[in-house]
């Protein structure tokens, strides 16, 4: 079973906190987004597994963008 | 009201291990940043003589009368790095808080003996000004130790006259007085015109038997017409007469005990005149704690230590501000008012001390979908938007209509700009805010977690509220000004570099004033420097946050002008529905 983690504001990806294939576990910080010049952190919504990280630190997500799925 | 306030909606939870993990090097940070502040807190002690030198000379210092005075653990420090003036002394040599003494609240306040004999300096009287003022809106008792050796004369121009100089805090004794405000002093030592009136203006004089009180002291009555000059012969005359009145200044308790009977009681022990007022503070008005308690006090239900986790040292990370103040109230529990409105802005009621608060906080973050209604852009907490300000109105006016002592958080960038906000009234209700609270007569508190900033900084209820903001503090995080150093940078030069640009000019120079602007402010915006010129009055480790909301509670509640009866509170009822 897997789980997106979806960019909830749209901005600037300024820090990726996770590498595919580690563990993690809920609440660790994945990934920072840069918006209205505020650091938004995202967290992980589960434990488990990095199976897919779908964005590099600059670029620029929409709201809802799948920025990693965890398995 | 049982119901109401016995058990409150829980809030906040636990904090996971992903963020104990994640947050070590923000705890470190604070760490380090409070460090800094107890050493400049330390220096500020440790002015002028020793406390060995002055304890051989048979007198205690102040911070030993205040540690004996004051009921142990009850110590809220206020203005201990307050140096406006910047003296060279390093303080303004009064030392002054909130403390209990005989289990009941005071504004407290003594001259730092150690420092010229508690002379007279600069930034002084605006000291003593913010501590009679805070008795005025907690009503308080003041208590003052005095031990004043009068104006550090060489430099009188620039505290003595003026409208808020050395002589204001007299009228202001007056005021408290005729407010019914009792002010207690117990007097030690030489005190000399300036000093004099220091003693003589209080309510009741409790003397030490070595002490003196003058219009003028040895000195002057030493002194001589002026005669153009000094000469030899005349040093030598000066020689003889200073050591006769030094021998038997006036003013002593002799004159001021058996003739005058200025002094209410004199004591042989330094540690006599402490007792004497602490017997006398068992007298002072105050209800039972258990008059207003709407419940039995509760511990928070979370680690305060927490707290140092969850408050980003980084000013632009964001933040979970409710998981805080779970950690600060008793028991994790609220009321929160209008939960689904104005969400960049927290209201609700707690309870500090089994007393209730009212508390107001700015939330942080992305505020969701189709925030604020007005606009097409998205709002992010700590800036605040026509919702969250109709909601502080509401909330603040129905605290006063309830006489609910309000403690105000503030982590805030300042209120939405542009032609679209404009539109939308900000500018109005901003003011309208500042219009809400002076219609209120309740204390406030202002806690500035991190960023006091903008217009914001004032509208809630910030020092500027001077009829209602009885103290203001500060974390090792807080940074106060008008905007963000390199916002104000680009304000300040942007014309400019069209200029240059056009001239074909270098743009270097404007660049390098750019970032020495953006410079100036973080250094004029950091903890020091807020607490040495007053823009907090204090800066307090986060551990210390709630004994400092404990502290006003008991304070607001110990003996207000004013009541609403518990069952006859609306706000509850409007949150409940």
């Amino acid at each position: 079973m897997s789980e997106e983690i979806l960019a909830p504001l749209s901005g600037k990806i300024v820090a990726i906190n996770m590498e595919i294939g580690a563990s993690v576990e809920e609440d660790d910080e994945a990934v920072i987004i840069e918006a209205m010049k505020m650091e938004t952190p995202i967290y992980v919504p589960c434990d488990g597994t990095v199976k897919e990280i779908k964005v590099k630190v600059g670029d620029s997500v929409e709201e809802d963008d799948v920025i990693a799925v965890i398995e | 009201m049982r119901p109401y306030f016995e058990k409150m909606t829980s809030f906040g939870k636990e904090l996971k291990k992903g963020a104990i993990k994640r947050t070590e090097e923000n705890v470190q940070a604070f760490i380090e940043a409070e460090k800094e502040i107890d050493a400049a807190v330390d220096k500020v002690k440790n002015a002028g003589f020793s406390t060995e030198k002055i304890n051989a000379r048979g007198q205690m210092t102040v911070w030993q009368r205040l540690e004996y005075l004051v009921d142990e653990g009850t110590w809220r420090p206020l203005h201990t790095l307050y140096n406006p003036a910047d003296n060279v002394e390093g303080t303004t040599n009064v030392i002054d808080g909130l403390g209990k003494i005989s289990g009941k609240w005071a504004v407290i306040i003594g001259f730092d003996n150690k420092v010229m004999a508690g002379a007279w300096l600069a930034g002084q009287s605006d000291n003593i000004l913010r501590v009679t003022d805070l008795a005025k809106r907690l009503n308080l008792p003041l208590v003052w130790l005095v031990n004043c050796s009068g104006a550090k004369l060489p430099e009188q121009e620039t505290f003595y006259a003026n409208r808020r100089g050395a002589g204001a805090p007299f009228f202001r004794h007056a005021e408290l007085e005729q407010a019914g405000i009792p002010i207690l002093a117990a007097i030690y030592g030489t005190n000399p015109a300036g000093g004099g009136y220091q003693s003589i203006s209080p309510t009741i004089l409790f003397a030490h038997e070595k002490c003196n009180i003058a219009v003028g002291g040895a000195g002057i009555v030493s002194g001589m017409a002026p005669q153009g000059g000094f000469t030899t012969q005349m040093a030598e005359d000066l020689v003889v007469k200073a050591k006769e009145n030094r021998a038997k200044p006036p003013g002593s308790v002799k004159t001021h005990y058996d003739a005058t009977g200025f002094f209410r009681y004199v004591y042989e022990e330094e540690q006599g005149v402490l007792d004497g007022l602490k017997d006398y503070m068992k007298d002072m008005p105050a209800y039972n704690p258990k008059f207003f308690r709407v419940a039995e006090p509760k511990a928070p239900a979370f680690p305060q230590e927490d707290i140092m986790r969850l408050l980003p040292m980084e000013p632009k990370k964001v933040y979970d501000f409710d998981e805080i103040l779970a950690r600060l109230v008793d028991g994790g529990e609220h009321s929160e008012f209008r939960p689904g409105y104005g969400p960049e802005v927290y209201t609700g009621l707690c309870k500090v001390d089994g007393f209730l608060v009212a508390c107001i906080g700015n939330r942080q973050g992305y505020l969701g979908k189709g925030y604020p209604e007005y606009a097409d852009y998205p709002g992010i907490g700590s800036k605040l938007y026509r919702q969250g300000l109709i909601k502080m109105n509401e909330f603040v006016t129905l605290c006063g209509r309830d006489r609910i002592p309000v403690i105000w958080f503030q982590d805030t960038s300042g209120i939405d700009v542009g032609d679209i906000a404009e539109k939308a009234e900000l500018l109005g209700l901003g003011q309208s805010l500042i219009y809400s609270i002076q219609q209120t007569d309740i204390p406030m508190m202002l806690a500035i977690l991190r960023k006091g900033s903008a217009a914001a900084h004032y509208v809630m209820g910030g020092p500027q509220a001077n009829r209602h903001n009885a103290f203001t503090i500060g974390t090792a995080a807080t940074e106060i000004y008008v905007m963000h150093g390199e916002t104000a940078a680009v304000a300040t030069y942007a014309r400019r570099l069209v200029k240059e640009k056009e001239a074909g000019n270098d743009l270097q120079p404007v660049v390098d004033k750019m970032n020495e602007l953006a410079q100036k402010y973080h250094d004029t915006s950091r903890p020091l420097f807020c607490a040495k010129t007053g823009l907090v009055d204090e800066i307090v480790k986060l551990a210390d946050l709630r004994k400092y909301m404990e502290a006003f509670a008991g304070s607001a509640y110990q003996n207000p002008k004013s009541i609403c009866p518990q069952h006859q509170m609306i706000l509850p009822r409007i949150i409940k529905g």
